[in-house]
């Protein structure tokens, strides 16, 4: 290791020399791709088409078989995975944003009253059951398409802006920060251009983390019906898989289920690695 | 340390030993004297919101107002078609020469039940003033009955009452209690479907005591002079208790219908010369998902009757046409199947500007042109196989088989695929993908109904629509789906309807003028020559001279392509074999709950050890 070496180029290599993280990395970077072809309207078009035959078998036209209702179940498959993309990232960065901001701000006035707002807020939010809060929001906005977007975003930053509010209370006491205030650089920009940037290794893995959770909360509000409105995703095709089952016809439970949980584990594994590899302390 | 592993491991299964010997000493329920209680437990596929009569606009919610409550008339249990019959009226009523004063005479003696609404707690007579009370009722704004429409502008000085205040000390012209246990019923014009009117749980007799005691509580607490008394209900069950006042009317099997021939081997005969409720407990649950419910049947010990969910059709029928079940299906459970009193269609909202009514002559054309090319890309065979296991009857027009022949006078085209057709009317009225309006299709959420909307989205992108143009509006209930629909709201609306009288004027009425919504005319469809004839038919007595009229109005629904219509759904039946009984959920309703019987409290089936 050089001594010139800096915090990200030390991370990458030790992200590198992590091979279940590179296998992970490519496995989720390849759902990226899958998700990208379908916005690009390249493949997984035909997910809402009628074919003729219902529970059709695997064949070299319908690689998954076909659903109850005669639709190409490899292809609601492949359009689930833009719709996991389209709300995990959406979740992930918003909520992220959203936990960094007021987290920087909490832990920057630690001890007045803005902290005290915030951290109110925040125990407020969490002291809700998360489903019943999506109901309570759907119902709210009259069953509004980004209506669960909006009840994940309003509870999955509390975690990242608790996380990043003990990033702060810690940055702020060095002494750069205090350098800063004695040539009277203001607040908001010691917080936002001086603080901020230092806990980016924490928002990277917590982005992670929630994109997961985003995705795993998706299907089972879709699985409830409080989910995607228009569309289709592995927890729509996992509700209509219940019908299926009961009369031995798993094709449609297996394709949605086995694609989330191998995007769900290669997202964690990827999330680990990223950990690791961002860890100040396992850097050498 | 060994040996406390051995103590906590000794512990664990004795304690799991205990749980799983506590399943196996389930018992048959008993009454306060050790006896075994006869219970029956029924499913449905759908809970009940409200068991106030005046709300009582499901079919579920019938299944329980029908059992708590009396209505004057209900129908005979095993007659078809369905004939009515006297129920807490003493005969069928008399009607008067010109057909506006129908005379009701009550049975003497019936008591509603003990409830602590009632001076000292025990149910008082029922009377004829208590029937007034209770139509009063759909008038009161307060109420905001569901009811209303049946008797709207028929009954003399009703809806005036309503509007100007609803003072119940007040009397009404037409509801005259002549004393008490008889009342007239003066009518504006000739009504000859009132006697229906009196059948259905809208009509069922509440007593003013719990109406003031509990208020809107009186919609999960019903008090009423029915076989049963409700002792519990929530969202996921029922439990009612045989109501131990009920008047003694011994069964007349062949007076209520019994042919040997087709209702032998049901075991009904055992109910023949006894009063019911022949039960002590009637619990039903109401359970939404097929698979969950289709599993508590098949389990043995749990509920009793089920319907056959569509996936399950395979398993359990030999043949579709005519329908027969497997052999050892019919060994283990008693079946029946028929066609529903009632159909499923999809309306489209003439409300809409761009798809139904417009001032503009020339784009009125268009729009009917475009409502006309998307019912000819309706598939009815497609929709009839994959979600009424291909036994439902389609059939043209609006009026179902179980009211009338009249769809077999009507030209099989407008339920008849034509994706030819359709692509040439919208050719020809200028529509193109650029142009096509985008249209809202609701539906209560639900998996079925999301394929539903996916099938039916799929069938207009046969002919060109853009699926991006027809948008699923999803409501958690049906509540919320229905107050869309009311309010106009939506484009589309797939819609099921089940006859509340045997009369095709029940359908008819969907689509006069002025029930425009909230009104039931969901479509908005406002046709004055429809709207003329069926004024015209209101006070008609039954006959072909009305029936050519209601032909002809059903030829103008078509022709103005207002719904794609229809299908009556094929239901199947089944129940358990110590089950005595004929299920029926049409428009016999909840009826012949009261003549259930279990053959024997000690051949109730019980969980396995």
């Amino acid at each position: 290791m050089s001594a010139g070496e800096s915090f990200w180029s030390k991370a990458w290599r030790k992200f590198l020399g992590d091979r279940f993280g590179l296998a992970s990395a490519g496995i989720v970077l390849g759902y990226f791709v899958i998700a990208l072809g379908v916005w690009l309207d390249l493949w997984g078009q035909q997910w809402s088409t009628l074919t003729s035959g219902s529970n059709l078998p695997m064949s070299s036209a319908h690689w998954f078989g076909t659903n109850l209702s005669g639709q190409d179940i490899f292809d609601r498959a492949i359009y689930s995975t833009k719709t996991a993309f389209e709300i995990g990232l959406s979740v992930a960065v918003l909520s992220t944003i959203l936990g960094a901001i007021l987290g920087a701000i909490s832990g920057f006035f630690a001890g007045r009253w803005s902290d005290e707002v915030i951290l109110w807020l925040m125990g407020t939010l969490d002291s809700i059951p998360f489903y019943l809060f999506v109901a309570a929001v759907a119902f709210a906005l009259q069953g509004h398409p980004l209506a669960m977007h909006a009840a994940m975003i309003a509870t999955f930053w509390t975690t990242t802006a608790r996380v990043v509010r003990g990033e702060v209370m810690k940055l702020k006491e060095l002494e750069f920060i205090e350098a800063a205030r004695a040539i009277g650089v203001p607040q908001h920009l010691i917080i936002f251009r001086h603080i901020l940037p230092n806990t980016s290794h924490l928002l990277l893995v917590q982005a992670t983390i929630v994109f997961v959770s985003a995705i795993k909360s998706e299907v089972i509000l879709s699985f409830l019906g409080l989910g995607v409105q228009d569309g289709v995703s592995w927890g729509l095709m996992i509700a209509e898989s219940t019908q299926e089952v009961i009369v031995g016809q798993f094709k449609n439970f297996f394709a949605a289920s086995g694609m989330l949980f191998v995007l769900v584990m290669a997202f964690n594994l990827f999330s680990d690695a990223l950990q690791d590899a961002l860890d100040p302390k396992k850097v050498h | 340390m060994r040996n406390h592993a051995v103590t906590y491991l000794a512990t664990l299964l004795v304690a799991l030993g205990l749980v799983a010997c506590g399943k196996g000493t389930d018992q048959p329920a008993t009454g306060s004297d050790g006896s075994a209680l006869k219970v029956y437990r029924h499913s449905m596929d759908g809970a009940p919101t409200n068991l106030d009569p005046v709300h009582s606009a499901t079919i579920y919610a019938n299944f329980l107002v029908l059992n708590t409550y009396d209505t004057l008339y209900s129908y005979k249990y095993l007659t078809r078609p369905y004939a009515l019959k006297p129920n807490l009226a003493a005969a069928m009523p008399e009607v008067s020469q010109d057909g506006l004063t129908y005379t009701i005479r009550i049975k003497p003696g019936v008591r509603f039940v003990d409830d602590s609404a009632f001076a000292n707690g025990q149910g008082r007579e029922l009377v004829a003033s208590d029937v007034a009370y209770s139509l009063k009722r759909h008038f009161d704004p307060s109420n905001r009955s569901q009811g209303s429409w049946l008797w709207a502008g028929r009954i003399k000085g009703l809806d005036a009452w309503g509007e100007n205040g609803a003072d119940y000390s007040q009397d009404v012209e037409g509801l005259e209690v002549i004393d008490k246990h008889t009342l007239a019923i003066h009518l504006t014009k000739p009504y000859p479907q009132l006697t229906y009117t009196l059948a259905v749980g809208f009509s069922a007799v509440v007593p003013h005591e719990a109406v003031t005691k509990y208020g809107r509580e009186l919609s999960i607490r019903p008090v009423g002079s029915g076989p049963f008394r409700m002792a519990k209900f929530d969202t996921a069950k029922a439990v009612l208790e045989a109501n131990p006042h009920f008047r003694q009317e011994p069964i007349d099997l062949a007076a209520e219908g019994f042919d040997p021939a087709v209702h032998g081997g049901l075991g009904l005969e055992a109910i023949e010369g006894r009063s019911p409720p022949f039960i002590d407990r009637l619990e039903i649950d109401f359970i939404l998902e097929t698979a969950a419910r289709w599993n508590s049947f098949t389990k043995g010990n749990e509920i009793q009757f089920t319907s056959v969910p569509v996936e399950q059709t395979d398993t359990v029928l030999d043949s579709r046409d005519p329908i027969e079940l497997k052999p050892d299906w019919t060994e283990r459970y008693h079946s029946t199947t028929g066609v529903e009193a009632g159909f499923v269609f999809t309306s489209l909202n003439m409300d809409k500007p761009y798809l139904g009514h417009n001032d503009d002559p020339q784009q009125d054309a268009r729009n009917r042109e475009l409502r006309c090319a998307m019912r000819d890309a309706m598939d009815w065979t497609a929709r009839n196989n994959r979600f009424y296991s291909g036994i439902g009857v389609v059939f043209p027009g609006i009026v179902p088989p179980a009211a009338s022949d009249l769809h077999s006078k009507l030209s099989q085209d407008s339920v008849s695929r034509n994706l030819e057709r359709a692509r040439a009317r919208l050719k020809k009225a200028g529509w193109t993908q650029d142009n096509l309006p985008t249209l809202e299709y609701g539906f209560q959420n639900s998996v079925t109904s999301r394929q539903l909307f996916e099938q039916f989205r799929g069938f207009m992108a046969d002919i060109g629509y853009p699926s991006s143009k027809i948008k699923p509006v999803s409501f958690a209930t049906f509540g919320d789906y229905n107050k869309a629909i009311k309010t106009s709201q939506l484009d589309v609306i797939p819609m099921g309807w089940g006859l509340d009288y045997p009369d095709s004027e029940n359908t008819l009425q969907l689509f006069y003028g002025p029930n425009h919504t909230p009104g039931s005319n969901n479509s908005n469809y406002s046709n004055p020559a429809f709207d003329a004839l069926f004024e015209k038919t209101a006070v008609m007595q039954p006959g072909p001279e009305r029936e050519e009229l209601y032909l002809d109005m059903s030829q103008m629904v078509v022709d103005d392509c207002v719904t794609i219509s229809g299908l009556s759904r094929n239901r199947i039946y089944l129940w358990h074999k110590d089950v005595i009984g004929l299920p029926d959920r049409e428009i016999l309703g909840g009826f012949w709950l009261r003549y259930v019987d279990i053959k024997s409290a000690d051949d109730q089936t019980t969980p396995a050890s």
